[in-house]
């Protein structure tokens, strides 16, 4: 097997309950390639959210497994069995997520350079540096120095971007990340995520943006039940989905839209 | 009422040595609750049942008794129980000081429970570890947090300091009462004991709503 066609992520059979009774995830499996960009779609309650925890390593599991780059990542023998979760290679998977991601007691340039500083042990004038770069680059420049509380919602998603990728990720995961946001505010931060898919950054992206699905996804799983439903291009989920459930949602995400 | 005024009969001098001795109490009470109510709260938190109960049943009895109480019960108990002899301004000190530790161990226990969730999972995420999450992300946010509820209950002590008063304390009420009595002028007296309480209660609480309003803007 070459390493372009190795899987990035490999997640098994994964199963996952809240407490005894709330089973949301039930044998999931999902195989990602380098590169690919997975937009994870599907009903409310069906276990999205759940599913990137996961991944980011902040959930214990019941069973099933995720490799990382071809490594152990995360297991468990079993329901009530110890969740392994190797550190190591949580710190090569950055999140955003959709509220308070952001420390509000530092500055934007202070959440930027925390984990690098305090993680990597990197010196501060070279992190300070790189973050004025990332911000730049996103146009935050001018808020260097502001605190969270003085920024839009939409330049405080920007700036937790900037600041998972200050740790140079090998995967990122949004979840809902422009679902608080005013609408006119959605696109700035999705033409941030857009500029990462540019760069070949391989991401996994919880959205309820139809358009914004389509534009980004390179594949889309349709997860519903705590299972994959559908999993293809996007052009076969968004567009003509094979399965009724599917059809069902994306008719109805759609009428809702228009 | 038939009752002439005279505020010049009451000397102002007993009543600022007064206010010095109260102003010490809270002092020395505050640095006491503040200092020694953040470990409290983290045993408060324990998952070790035999550290949280006494830490827990310690905190509940001196919120469900009445401070009065609390004063009489260390001014006439410990001696006896321990057999140590304190001065009664120490004495003072240390029933005001337990109290006030046992009301602020709970608000850094609230307010550490209020970081949001969502904060350290970015820190997770961020790859900090858990002793770093609670440095850099739980502690800042939990003691700017506490800090109204801290100011609060730091001027709630200065008014109840006025009860040591009876244990014989020289604080500003003890002197007011004295006063009182020497001149016959308790209204006057009184009063300009009050509004001492609150010239300097006033402004403080003041600060407080400002802490307050300024913080709802900036976590909302
Ligand atoms: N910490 C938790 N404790 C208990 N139940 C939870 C917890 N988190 C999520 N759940 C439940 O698990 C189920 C799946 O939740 P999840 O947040 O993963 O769904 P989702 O697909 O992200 O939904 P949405 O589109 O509303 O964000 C829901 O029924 C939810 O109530
Ligand atoms: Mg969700």
């Amino acid at each position: 097997m070459t390493s372009a066609s190795a899987p990035l992520v490999s997640i098994r059979a994964l199963h996952k309950s809240y407490g005894p009774h709330i089973q949301v995830l039930k044998g999931l499996d999902i195989e990602m390639k380098p590169g690919e960009r997975v937009v994870v779609i599907g009903p409310s309650g069906g276990g999205k959210s759940t599913l990137l925890r996961v991944v980011m390593g902040l959930e214990k599991i019941d069973s099933g497994s995720v490799t990382f780059g071809g490594r152990p990542y995360i297991s468990s023998a079993g329901a009530g069995a110890k969740t392994v979760i190797d550190t190591e290679v949580r710190r090569s998977i950055g999140m955003v997520f959709q509220h308070y991601t952001l420390f509000p007691h530092l500055s934007v340039v202070q959440n930027l350079v925390l984990a690098p500083c305090k993680v990597r042990g990197e010196k501060k004038a070279s992190a300070v540096r790189r973050a004025e770069a990332l911000l730049e680059r996103f146009g935050l420049a001018a808020k260097a120095n502001a605190y969270p509380a003085q920024l839009s919602g939409g330049q405080k998603q920007r700036v937790a971007i900037a600041r998972a990728l200050m740790l140079d990720p090998k995967l990122m995961l949004f979840d809902e990340v422009t679902s608080a946001l005013d609408p006119e505010l959605v696109a700035e931060v999705e033409q941030v995520i857009l500029q990462l898919a540019g760069q070949d950054m391989p991401m996994m992206i919880v959205t309820h943006d139809m358009w914004f699905a389509k534009n980004i996804a390179s594949r889309v799983i349709f997860c519903a039940g705590g299972v994959v439903v559908e999993d293809g291009p996007p052009e076969q989920v968004l567009g003509a989905p094979r399965e009724e459930r599917t059809r069902e949602f994306i008719d109805r995400v759609f009428h809702i839209k228009q | 009422m038939n009752y002439t005024f005279d505020f010049n009969a009451v000397s102002l001098r007993p009543l600022i040595e007064g206010l010095v001795v109260t102003l010490e109490l809270t002092v020395a009470a505050n640095l006491i609750g503040v200092v020694l109510g953040f470990p409290l709260a983290l045993l408060l938190m324990s998952r070790i049942v035999v550290i949280r109960w006494p830490a827990t049943l310690f905190v509940e009895f001196f919120r469900c008794t009445p401070a009065i109480v609390q004063i009489v019960w260390f001014f006439y108990c410990v001696p006896m129980l321990f057999n140590v002899f304190l001065g009664s301004m120490t004495m003072g000190i240390l029933a005001l000081g337990l109290n006030l530790m046992a009301f602020n161990a709970e608000a850094y226990r609230a307010a550490i429970q209020a970081v949001p969730r969502e904060q350290i999972d970015a820190g997770i995420a961020l790859g900090l570890n858990p002793l770093q999450r609670v440095v850099y992300i739980v502690l800042p946010n939990a003691l700017r947090a506490s800090v109204p509820v801290l100011l609060t209950n730091g001027i709630v002590i200065f008014q109840q300091s006025a009860l040591v008063a009876i244990v014989a304390v020289q604080d500003l009420m003890y002197q007011a009462k004295t006063l009182a009595t020497e001149t016959y002028r308790p209204i006057e007296t009184f009063t300009i004991a009050a509004l001492i309480y609150f010239a300097v209660s006033f402004p403080v609480a003041q600060v407080v709503g400002w802490l307050e309003r300024r913080r709802q803007v900036l976590t909302s």
